[in-house]
Formats: structure tokens, C-alpha cells, sequence
């Protein structure tokens, strides 16, 4: 009897100690508690707990860093210069930044775990992003696999953007999926109608963001997203423009040349839309409208596989037909929105006409 | 050195504990990681180092609680394993979080296989092993220490032959664990050759 | 059976939903590290490398890109078009950096079968011999690579 109770007490004992020593160590070693983040030398200081990562706890203080896999390292958007107080490099970060990234201190914001003081420097352009929600006014097919959203604002109720920007598109959990993902999707709507906003989706084989709009979304439903980001616009000067997308890059250069129609922007624009059929087309009708009431615009759609499918319009791959048409372009712009593959083509036409490669602007998604 | 000095006794049991007493190829302990972590070499050293890490630092404890808590009271016998058990799973975590906090390359190095080691039947395997031979404190530190460094010898030389095997021609049905249980009954063959190094 | 912690990090990024809708795994019941073994040995088997049927892929990736969406003859009887999709996708080792999302479709003018493969999948056939879960949309299989259009030798198409 004696021994059981003495072997209960001992087991007890060395179990007990031990668990108290872990608590101990975990209040003690996980504990950050209040750190100082500096961005950009000293313009805002924001006190937090310590203990998440940069990217969350930025969120939490409502500054929006770009991100497509919500925090996963995954996606390298979230990248953000820390000047001082960062961690040791992660390799979840090494397979993601460049040697030239590393170099400057910029590091994914995802992965940098805020355990001390930090000093951060991020785009001021980043403080006008914000949380959006809305509710789906319309859904519009445009063509057999590209539908239109039109979204109405709710919280908060306008928006504030230059033609050319795009939001991150959240997709809520649906099916098995785990988390919401984010998606970048440009604004097709003039700045003019500040309590809306559309976009242009074009279904992806497999896309967990398109799977929802295209079968999942319906009119009426909330939705949400953050923004505006991106540098893609207009410049600052009156150079002629030459304008080239194909599919869903439709988006950018709709929001543009409404805009440009509303503002009386009477600078000449050429725009190139590649396709393969004639299905593929859409939103002709409003765009040779558009070229009624703005003269100094032109639209050229062409196709590159419509034999004998009735098309009497210009034929051929895009860069092609851009390269019949355009000639000394010394003097002109070039503004480009779609897949890697066209706008390495179209960069390459254009400068094969003369286009200064630090005039053609283009967002690079791919 | 004479061959009596404690020194030379520390070296045999270092010895014997790597090699001739190899914990996975002659006891056959801690396979189950063994055969897991050896499809790369990187992540067996990683697991190996660790390995031997808290093998060293568990024995030490265990080899103190037994000799001056559990044989005075006698529980000895009764209490050993469990308790074994409990400060094995304690030590790993702590040093799963001391690591985490103080060097995080380290961590990501070392860290992230340490919830694996908790059940490796390779570290209890040596406590218990160590009760048997009767050994004091500091026999027990250098027993741990050998043996961690035996089975992280078994587990990179598995993941050395393993990336031989990947342009070699294994017959179906075999790949993965097949084949590794095979090469490590021929490795452990290989391993008796030391049996006659240590004249007991 | 206990897992590489590193692995199993690869695992669950390639589940469905997280990194793309299908995820990598198709509906395969068996474990990564068995469809890579398996396809590995078939690999071996055939005497090529994962690196040689990647390269093959990889040209023919490169010719249907050019082709804008229009499809684009290789060989004598494959025909190649480029979908484009905007997009980056990261590997699920993670380690690897972000690829371009768009796939390419190669097809058999004679018996109008299709393969289709993505600049993720050419990479993590080169640098993991990662051929997808059976059942996964890219799921490529060695034997069926190594016939269309020949592995090995030159890009094909001429």
C-alpha cells in the first residue's frame, strides 16, 4: 500500500514539474508582447502585440499588402522592405525572392513573424487600399466563357481610382476549400461611377476564383474585395497611344476609354483586341460607339483562326495585324494587358517599330 | 592511456553505442522515421542531428531521475518506463520552443523534426538499454551521445544508397519501403563486422 | 507510416482548393511518395529522365505559346494550342518560386486524344519527376510521354 501511494506521489511529482516547467517556458518564449512597427521612417508607428506575422498584423491595423495565397508563402506578392529588426532569412522566403530582393532587405511579409521593433518602408500608395464590400448588381455573359460583374458598393459605399487599376477579389470557402483566396481582377468601370464596380472574369479549366463566379455566384450575393493597386495607366504625356489586349485584358482599357469619352480626353488611341473566333468577341458594339463619340479613338478587333467563319474585319495574329498597322513609333506609347505570352509578343512588335521599351506599360500577371 | 582509465572506459562505450551496438541495425530501433526521413539525405541529417541531440540530453536526465529519485525509493522497476516516457515528451517540447525563440535557421533546420523524435522507440530504447548496463551519469551522457550518432550513421547511409537507387532499376512492388527494409537487413549483416572490435 | 515534415507540407498544399481547385493528387488513393516511386521506376524503365520528357514538353510549350491561342501543328499528326489564363501559380514544394498559369493542349489529329500540361507541371516534372495524381486534369504518364512526339532527341516538329 505503502509503495503505491509512494509511486502515485513520485509520478505525480516529476510529471507535475515538468508541466509546470513547459507552461512556464511557453509564457515565458512565446510571449513577444507589445512591438513598435516604424513604416516608412517614422510617417506612421503603429504599436502591436507581438507573435503574428507582419503581413496579419498590418491587416489587423488596416493597411492591405497584396496577397493571393492569404499568407501561405506562397505567392510572392506580399513582398515589403524591412529595414531593421527582421528575422533571420526563412527558406520559404529564399525560394521566393530574388538575390537583388534579399539585397535591398525586402522580405515576404507573410513569413516575417513580428517579434521585435521593426522598421518597415512600404508604397504610400498602399495606405488609399481598402477593405471593400459590395453586393452583385448584374452578371453579364459576354462571351461563351467570360462573363461581366457589375458591383454595386456597400461598406464603404464609393471608391477612388485611376483607369488602369485593379482589386484583389476575395473567394470565399466553398466546396473543400480550406481558405479564401485572393485574385487580381482590373477595374472595368470609369472612376466616374463611384459607387460601382465591374470586372471581367474569364473561366479558368480548375480556377478556384472562376469555378465560384461562373457556377456558384449569383446576383444579389455579398462580395468582397480590397484595393485599388497596380501602376497601370495613362501617362502624364499626349503621345499617341497604341493599345493591345486579348480576352479578359479587355478590363483595364473599357475602364480607360470611358473614362477618356467622359473627360473629353481627345488623345489619339489606336486599340489592338486579339481573338481566335468571332465568339470570342464582345462589348464591339459599345466600343464602335465609342469611336463615334471620341474621334482621336480607333478599335481593331482581329482574328487569328476565323477562316470561314464570315469575318471580313482584320486577320491574323494580334502582333501581327499591330504590325501592319503601326509604323514610326518613335513618338507613341504602348499600353498591354493580357497573358506573359502576348505581351512578350507585343513588346517585341512594338519595338521592332520603334516603340522606346520604357514607353510600353504594361501590370505583368503571369 | 592505459586501458583502465575512465577516459578509454568513455571512448569503448562511444564506441560500442555507435557501432557494434548500433541501436537501429543491430537493436532495431527507431525505424519507423529511419524509413520515413531517408528518401533525402538533407532531411536525414537534419533528423540524425536532432536525433542524437535529444538522445544525449534525455539519457543524462533519465540516468539522473533513475539513480537518484527512482532506486532510493524503489520504484525503480515499476515507474521507469513511464516515466521515461514523460520526461522524454517534456524535453522535446521544451527544446522545441527554446529553439524556436532563440535561432530560427536552427529551427528550420533541426526544429521542425523534433515533434517526430518524441515517438522515435530509438530514445527510450536507449534509456532503457542504459538501466540495463547499469550506467552512472556521465556513461549515460556518452552512451546517448553514441548511439544518436549511431542511428544517424544508419539513416545517412540508407539516404545515401537511396538517391544511388533512384536511376536503378527496383523491382515493382518493392520501391520505398521494400527496398530500404531490404538494404538495411544487408547494411546491419555489414554492421556485424564490427562485432569484434571491443574485447568486452 | 511517419512522413518527412518537409513533405508533408508539400502534401497538404497539394490538396484541392488550396493552390488550384482540383489540387495535384487527381483522385489517387495512394501517397505521394508511392506515385513518385511508381512513376519513377517507370522512368527508369523506358531509359529516359525526367529532365529529357520535360525538355520535350517544354519545346512544344514554347510553339504553342507563340501561337497566341491558334492552334499550331507539331510533328506530322499533334496539334498544339496555348489557353491562356492570367496568373501565377507556386509550386507546392514551395521552394521553387511561381509560374505562369495557362495550359497547352497537345492533341492527336488521328485519334483526337488530348494531353495537357502547364508551366508548373513541366517544373515539377523536371525537378520532383512529379507526373500529378492519377485523375488530376495533368496528370501525364510516362509510357504515353515517352511515344508523343519522341522524348530525348531534339524538340519536335522540326
Amino acid at each position: 500500500m505503502g509503495t503505491v501511494l509512494l509511486a502515485a506521489l513520485v509520478s505525480g511529482a516529476t510529471s507535475g514539474i515538468l508541466a509546470v516547467l513547459l507552461v512556464v517556458a511557453e509564457r515565458y518564449l512565446a510571449d513577444y508582447g507589445t512591438c513598435v512597427v516604424d513604416i516608412n521612417g517614422g510617417s506612421k508607428r503603429l504599436e502591436v502585440q507581438g507573435g503574428k506575422t507582419l503581413l496579419a498584423t498590418l491587416m489587423q491595423e488596416g493597411i492591405f499588402i497584396p496577397s493571393a495565397c492569404g499568407g501561405r508563402g506562397t505567392c510572392a506578392y506580399c513582398k515589403v522592405k524591412v529595414r531593421e529588426g527582421g528575422p533571420p532569412v526563412a527558406p520559404t522566403e529564399t525560394a521566393l525572392l530574388a538575390a537583388a530582393d534579399l539585397a535591398a532587405s525586402v522580405r515576404l511579409s507573410c513569413q516575417v513573424k513580428v517579434r521585435n521593433g521593426l522598421a518597415i518602408e512600404i508604397p504610400e500608395s498602399l495606405f488609399l487600399v481598402k477593405q471593400f464590400t459590395g453586393v452583385v448588381e448584374r452578371i453579364r455573359d459576354l462571351t461563351h466563357d467570360i462573363k461581366g460583374l457589375r458591383i454595386r458598393l456597400v461598406d464603404p459605399p464609393a471608391i477612388e481610382f485611376t483607369p488602369g487599376q485593379y482589386v484583389q477579389l476575395e473567394t470565399p470557402v466553398y466546396g473543400d476549400n480550406p481558405e479564401p483566396v485572393y485574385r487580381a481582377y482590373s477595374i472595368a468601370s470609369p472612376p466616374s461611377d463611384r459607387e460601382h464596380v465591374e470586372l471581367i472574369v474569364r473561366l479558368a479549366p480548375g480556377g478556384i476564383c472562376t469555378t465560384w463566379v461562373f457556377t456558384l455566384l449569383k446576383e444579389g450575393d455579398t462580395i468582397r474585395f480590397n484595393g485599388p493597386h497596380g501602376e497601370f495607366r495613362l501617362s502624364d504625356t499626349d503621345a499617341e497611344m497604341v493599345w493591345i489586349a486579348g480576352g479578359s485584358g479587355m478590363a483595364p482599357f473599357w475602364s480607360i476609354a470611358r473614362h477618356m469619352r467622359e473627360k473629353g480626353i481627345q488623345r489619339k488611341a489606336t486599340y489592338f483586341f486579339g481573338a481566335v473566333k468571332p465568339r470570342d468577341l464582345f462589348l464591339v458594339d459599345e466600343l464602335r460607339q465609342l469611336e463615334k463619340e471620341l474621334p482621336s479613338f480607333r478599335f481593331v478587333p482581329a482574328l487569328s483562326g476565323a477562316e470561314g467563319d464570315g469575318w471580313d474585319g482584320e486577320k491574323g495574329l494580334i502582333t501581327d495585324v499591330v504590325g501592319r498597322h503601326v509604323e514610326g513609333g518613335a513618338a507613341k506609347e504602348g499600353y498591354l494587358c493580357g497573358s506573359g505570352g502576348m505581351i512578350d509578343a507585343s513588346v517585341k512588335v512594338l519595338v521592332a517599330k520603334g516603340v522606346p521599351q520604357e514607353r510600353i506599360y504594361y501590370d505583368k500577371f503571369t | 592511456m592505459t586501458p583502465d582509465t575512465p577516459a578509454v572506459g568513455l571512448l569503448v562505450i562511444l564506441i560500442s553505442a555507435a557501432l557494434t551496438d548500433n541501436i537501429l541495425l543491430t537493436r532495431f530501433l527507431g525505424m519507423c522515421s529511419y524509413l520515413a526521413i531517408s528518401r533525402q539525405i538533407k532531411s536525414s541529417l537534419g533528423l540524425g542531428l536532432a536525433v542524437t541531440f535529444v538522445n544525449t540530453v534525455t539519457c543524462a536526465l533519465n540516468a539522473a531521475l533513475y539513480r537518484y529519485v527512482l532506486e532510493p525509493l524503489g520504484l525503480h522497476t515499476s515507474l521507469k518506463l513511464i516515466l521515461f516516457i514523460v520526461v522524454i515528451a517534456a524535453t522535446v517540447q521544451l527544446i522545441e520552443m527554446v529553439i524556436e525563440r532563440v535561432s530560427l535557421p536552427l529551427y528550420y533546420a533541426l526544429g521542425v523534426f523534433l515533434p517526430l523524435i518524441t515517438v522515435n522507440c530509438a530514445i527510450l530504447g536507449t534509456s532503457l538499454f542504459m538501466v540495463n548496463k547499469g550506467l552512472d551519469v556521465v556513461q549515460s551522457t556518452v552512451y546517448g551521445l553514441g548511439s544518436g550518432l549511431g542511428w544517424m550513421l544508419a539513416i545517412v547511409l540508407l539516404a545515401g544508397i537511396r538517391q544511388r537507387l533512384k536511376t536503378a532499376q527496383v523491382p515493382r512492388g518493392l520501391e520505398g519501403p521494400g527496398i530500404s527494409l531490404i538494404i538495411t537487413g544487408i547494411m546491419a549483416l555489414a554492421f556485424v563486422a564490427f562485432t569484434g572490435m571491443i574485447q568486452s | 507510416m511517419k512522413r518527412d515534415p518537409h513533405l508533408q507540407n508539400v502534401v497538404s498544399r497539394m490538396a484541392s482548393g488550396l493552390l488550384s481547385r482540383d489540387g495535384f493528387l487527381g483522385d489517387d488513393p495512394r501517397r505521394l511518395e508511392e506515385i513518385l516511386d511508381a512513376d519513377n521506376s517507370a522512368v527508369v524503365g523506358l531509359g529516359v529522365t525526367h529532365e529529357a520528357l520535360a525538355a520535350t514538353l517544354e519545346g512544344i510549350f514554347e510553339k504553342a505559346r507563340a501561337g497566341l491561342g491558334t492552334p499550331v501543328p507539331i510533328g506530322g499528326r499533334h496539334v498544339a494550342v496555348h489557353h491562356e489564363a492570367m496568373g501565377r501559380i507556386p509550386c507546392p514544394w514551395g521552394r521553387c518560386g511561381v509560374f505562369p498559369k495557362g495550359e497547352v493542349e497537345l492533341a492527336d489529329t488521328a485519334t483526337g486524344e488530348a494531353i495537357r500540361f502547364t508551366a508548373l507541371s513541366i517544373h515539377m516534372i523536371a525537378e520532383h519527376g512529379f507526373y500529378q495524381g492519377r485523375g488530376s486534369r495533368y496528370r501525364l504518364e510516362p509510357a504515353a510521354l515517352a511515344l508523343f512526339p519522341p522524348a530525348g532527341s531534339t524538340p519536335a516538329g522540326g
